[in-house]
């Protein structure tokens, strides 16, 4: 062994001198023989005759002796590497259309699959990610829904599904005391919610039972962000008291770097590092009302359960609750949601069609790589029948042709991990804000290993038909001819044509997706939202109960808070709303009765809100019916509620509304248990693309004081102007009080459209990639055989051929490529329309208008590139081709 | 002249080593004794006389040095190596064997 890797080793490093010795050898052996065959009477010429002959082909046999040196393998590489270098200098057009074209898709495909590995394939950050679920309910009108607190008691006192078993709610909380006043994304959790996630506190610890105890619940665990930048990383801040939502909370634990949050759905918070604070969840009210659900599951399943197993069991323990408790736990069933899915679950379509549609690049490219190697290979046709005339085997060819595209395509690699790593950086800040995982995106390890193998593949994709083909030369007719005039044989021709419609018809494949794209993002830009997003300052502003304890302190803050806002210079309206639009909010009630009306198993619900006056036109949602709130609708006046009008259509069809009353008592008595609606406004949907609006009505935030509320201000000009005077106008009436988010709502919108646009963006940018990639092979091809047939033309026009009838004819074979190619195409679309239908909003996968509108770019993009060699043919001079002949 | 008979595989290997037993020798020699002692029935072509060699270097089996031959030139000389020379003993115990069984199968089927 160690014998065998010495004499290799040797063989390799000291090349030459083995090389000398086996020549020496060999001439040796040669001489010896001719020696022998003079004695037995031959004359010296007819000696050293036969002597060759027995030997066979010399190089054959140096080539077979360093084959069993063992170091035959890497020689060759080295040699055929030399070789291919020397090869692609020698034709550095060529050289470089086919490194630049397989770096931009090479490229373009590593920088997506960085994204993937981010966001699809990396390990979650938490010990055995594949154990973690997520549990929600479900019922027929709402397909997902947060969990009631005392269910969830009971889940957790029952099962023997899970190992562990936690809830958690928003709730974000307002630090204050040193420095400015900061709103912190913040969360309630139940004991052992860090434990479900396999996570310790770096200090301290997590909360215990006892913390979810109500009155015991003043403590804090602190995220690592949050103990460095607002409390110097304190190591004894353990025990500290710090005041948040204006009561002392006691720091218990800081968690350390890297907790990441594990998405959540109701009032959601994006996947990452995204929260500052968790506080413990206390289990406050009545255990046998169990109407309202606001917190959310997560569990760590035993190591032998599965999720269906779990789910299973929590619906058995749901039905057993609906038995003790009554109609308001019947209807729904439990879902038990693997993290992972819930987490990259609708991301993940969005990825696979991204990493399709490069796949499809990279395919054209391999296909117009392919075709350019044919065609060189056939003007190399002499140089290879040389070296089989030579005796070197085909194999040997093979290899030396793969070599060269392998060198090619790894060239084209590593260009490409270049262009990843700065398309990558471009990617993230495209991507959506709530985009799961973005800031696990980069260009990594597995992304390098990726982009290799990719490289490998294409290299050997592209180039082995071409070497396959070009070592099948017959040396004989390889030599006679002279390299140029050589004509492709029909096989090649037909596999080029081939590779050509292949082309046309995977670019107008990512055309038309892209078309769909485009159309889809417009339609949700140009889509009318309902509201006015130029001039409209928002923030938000979120009142700690310890302060504001009554309903009427908080309504007089925002009666106070709203009325000088509207008295600021500049500003045209403003009000407060308990939400903004296209910000996920999606808060529902149901359960209330509509005087005059029979429940005939009917669950009336809708979204509800709570707005100040000056709301909705501060937003510009129109008034269609009524009136507006006024300072009017206040505590002690009759209940006034705003409704819009899908609400007005669904719940009152054909009537008028205005006057009309609903209430959420089961048995109301006097008329102040009713609410009057008082007006109709216009709809606006949850999300754009959601399918239609909601049912919501609006109550009067004077009367039921919601503390966490949005302040919506529309300006005559720059919004950002009045800035500092809203904090002003905040900071006077409470100096303690954060200001949070504040954004132009163009930016609220802009971000509500920033899926499809990333969309939009890359498989336009895909598409755009391909048409050229495919127009550079339909010229390839069209003007190879155009110098094939250069004589044929000069013949035809001597014969008396029109000029014109020359252009006709190239044409038309170039159409005869890209008809069939565009048909295809059309058809691959139309089969894979499923795929993007949900990617898709406003528009047919078979949108007539973009199949059209492709087809048409198509064919002309194949009439441009063939009109160029189509010129240059119909310009054949008959004396040049006789002369030549 | 003597009808020659194409070497079956692997015994190749088994001539040189059994060539070299004798004695270190070049490859022009190996092939002419082997023909000569195989009264002209056996030859070995060139063309698989070389890389023989070079395989039978690698393994260990047999090691080379440059020596002078008889005419004064430089010629490159094969000679066993211990490992070799077990590897000739089991290679010539097999071969028996394998002769012996193929000729009883021969003889008595």
């Amino acid at each position: 062994m160690l014998e065998d890797l010495r004499y290799r080793t040797r063989a390799l490093f000291r090349h030459n001198e083995v090389e000398t010795e086996l020549d020496e050898e060999l001439r040796f052996h040669f001489d010896k023989q001719v020696e022998k065959y003079m004695r037995s009477g031959m004359t010296e010429e007819e000696a050293k005759r036969r002597t060759r002959i027995d030997f066979g082909g010399h190089e054959q046999v140096k080539e077979d002796c360093r084959e069993a040196r063992g170091t035959a393998f890497v020689e060759l590489t080295l040699q055929d590497t030399k070789y291919a270098f020397r090869q692609l200098l020698t034709n550095k057009t060529f050289s470089l259309v086919m490194i630049v074209t397989l770096a931009l898709s090479i490229g373009a495909n590593s920088a997506i699959f960085s994204v993937i590995n981010g966001v699809l394939l990396k390990r979650l950050p938490y010990s055995q990610p594949d154990r973690l679920v997520r549990i929600f309910l479900s019922s027929r009108e709402y397909p997902k829904f947060p969990l009631n607190p005392f269910d969830f008691l009971d889940f957790r006192a029952r099962n023997h599904s899970f190992s562990s078993i936690a809830a958690f709610t928003r709730g974000d909380v307002q630090l204050s005391g040193d420095g400015e006043p900061e709103r912190l994304n913040g969360f309630g959790i139940t004991s052992g919610y860090f434990r479900v996630l396999g996570l310790q506190p770096q200090l301290g610890r997590e909360f215990d039972f006892q913390a979810e105890i109500p009155g015991n619940g003043l403590q804090v665990i602190l995220s690592d962000r949050l103990w460095r930048s607002r409390f110097g990383a304190d190591p004894n801040i353990i025990g500290r008291k710090v005041t948040m939502n204006m009561q002392p909370f006691t720091v218990i634990g800081v968690m350390p770097a890297g907790t990441e949050h594990p998405g959540n759905e109701y009032h959601a918070v994006a996947y990452g590092e995204s929260v500052d604070v968790w506080w413990p969840f206390s289990f406050a009210g009545n255990p046998n009302q169990r109407g309202s659900h606001f917190i959310e599951g997560i569990g760590r399943l035993k190591d032998d359960v599965s999720h269906e197993r779990a789910r299973a069991e929590l619906n058995a323990i749901m039905n057993q609750i609906a038995r003790e408790h009554g109609s308001e736990n019947s209807g729904w069933t439990v879902l038990v949601v693997p993290l992972y899915t819930e987490l990259v679950g609708t991301s993940r379509q969005l990825l696979l069609v991204l990493l399709g549609s490069v796949g499809i690049v990279l395919l054209i490219a391999c296909a117009n790589a392919a075709n350019l190697l044919m065609v060189r290979a056939s003007t190399r046709q002499r140089e290879i029948a040389v070296r089989l005339a030579m005796g070197a085997p085909r194999s040997r060819v093979v290899r030396q042709l793969l070599t060269e595209s392998l060198l090619i395509s790894f060239t084209g690699g590593a260009l490409g991990l270049a262009l990843a790593y700065g398309g990558v950086r471009a990617l993230v800040s495209l991507l959506p804000a709530d985009f799961p995982r973005a800031h696990d995106i980069h260009v990594s390890g597995p992304v390098l290993a990726f982009t290799l193998l990719v490289s490998f593949i294409t290299g050997i994709l592209f180039g082995l038909a071409p070497a396959l083909q070009a070592s099948r030369t017959d040396p004989k007719e390889g030599l006679q001819k002279s390299g140029r005039t050589s004509t492709a044989s029909r096989n090649q021709g037909r596999l080029r044509n081939a590779l050509v419609i292949a082309e046309v018809s995977l670019a107008s494949v990512l055309l038309i997706g892209a078309g769909l794209m485009l159309r889809t993002f417009l339609n949700l830009i140009h889509l009318n939202p309902g509201f006015q997003q130029d001039h409209l300052l928002t923030a938000s502003l979120s009142l700690p109960h310890a302060q504001y304890k009554t309903n009427e302190q908080t309504a007089q803050f925002f009666q106070r808070l709203t009325s000088s806002l509207n008295a600021l210079p500049g500003v045209e309206s403003a009000g407060a709303g308990s939400d903004l639009p296209w910000t996920g909010y999606d808060e529902n009630a149901g359960g209330f009765t509509i005087e005059g009306k029979k429940q005939a198993n009917q669950e009336y619900h809708a979204r509800y809100h709570m707005a100040t006056p000056g709301y909705f036109s501060a937003m510009g949602i129109p008034l269609l019916e009524g009136r507006f709130f006024t300072e009017a609708d206040k505590k002690d006046a009759p209940q006034a509620l705003i409704i819009n009008h899908t609400m007005a259509e669904q719940y009152w069809p054909h009537e008028d509304v205005i006057g009309k009353r609903m209430t959420f008592q089961d048995v109301p008595k006097k008329d102040s248990d009713w609410m009057t609606i008082v007006g109709v406004v216009g709809d606006v949907k949850d999300q754009p693309n959601s399918p239609g609006a909601e049912p919501a009505f609006w109550w009067s935030e004077f009367q039921v004081a919601q503390s966490d509320m949005s302040i919506a201000i529309r300006t005559h000009s720059d919004p950002r102007q009045v800035i500092d005077g809203l904090r002003d106008a905040v900071h006077r009436l409470d100096p303690e009080l954060a200001v949070a988010d504040i954004k132009l709502m163009d930016s609220v919108v802009d971000t509500s459209v920033s899926t499809p646009r990333f969309t939009f963006v890359l498989v336009g940018l895909f598409a755009a990639l391909a048409i050229l990639l495919a127009a550079i092979g339909a010229y390839g091809v069209i003007a190879y055989t155009v110098s094939q047939r250069t004589s044929e033309f000069g013949l035809r026009v001597a014969l008396g051929a029109q000029r014109s009838d020359l252009l006709r004819m190239v044409l038309f074979q170039s159409a005869k490529l890209a008809v069939p190619g565009t048909i295809l195409g059309l058809l691959l679309a139309l089969s894979l329309g499923r795929v993007m239908q949900n990617l898709i909003y406003g528009v047919n996968a078979a949108d007539p208008a973009i199949l059209f509108s492709v087809v048409l770019l198509v064919l002309t993009v194949a009439l441009i590139a063939s009109y160029v060699p189509a010129r240059r043919a119909s310009r054949s001079d008959p004396m040049v081709t006789l002369r030549a002949e | 002249m003597t009808e020659r008979i194409e070497l079956p595989q692997g015994t190749l290997d088994l001539l040189i080593l059994r060539t070299l037993l004798t004695g270190a020798q070049h490859g022009w020699a190996i092939s002419e004794r082997v023909q000569q002692v195989s009264s002209e029935v056996l030859s070995i072509q060139q063309g698989s006389l070389y890389p023989a060699l070079h395989r039978l270097e690698r393994r260990g089996w047999i090691k080379a040095h440059w020596g002078t031959s008889d005419n004064n030139r430089r010629a490159k000389y094969y000679e066993l190596t211990r490992t070799g020379e077990k590897q000739l003993e089991q290679e010539t115990e097999a071969w028996r064997k394998l002769t012996v069984a193929v000729a009883q199968v021969l003889e008595g089927a």
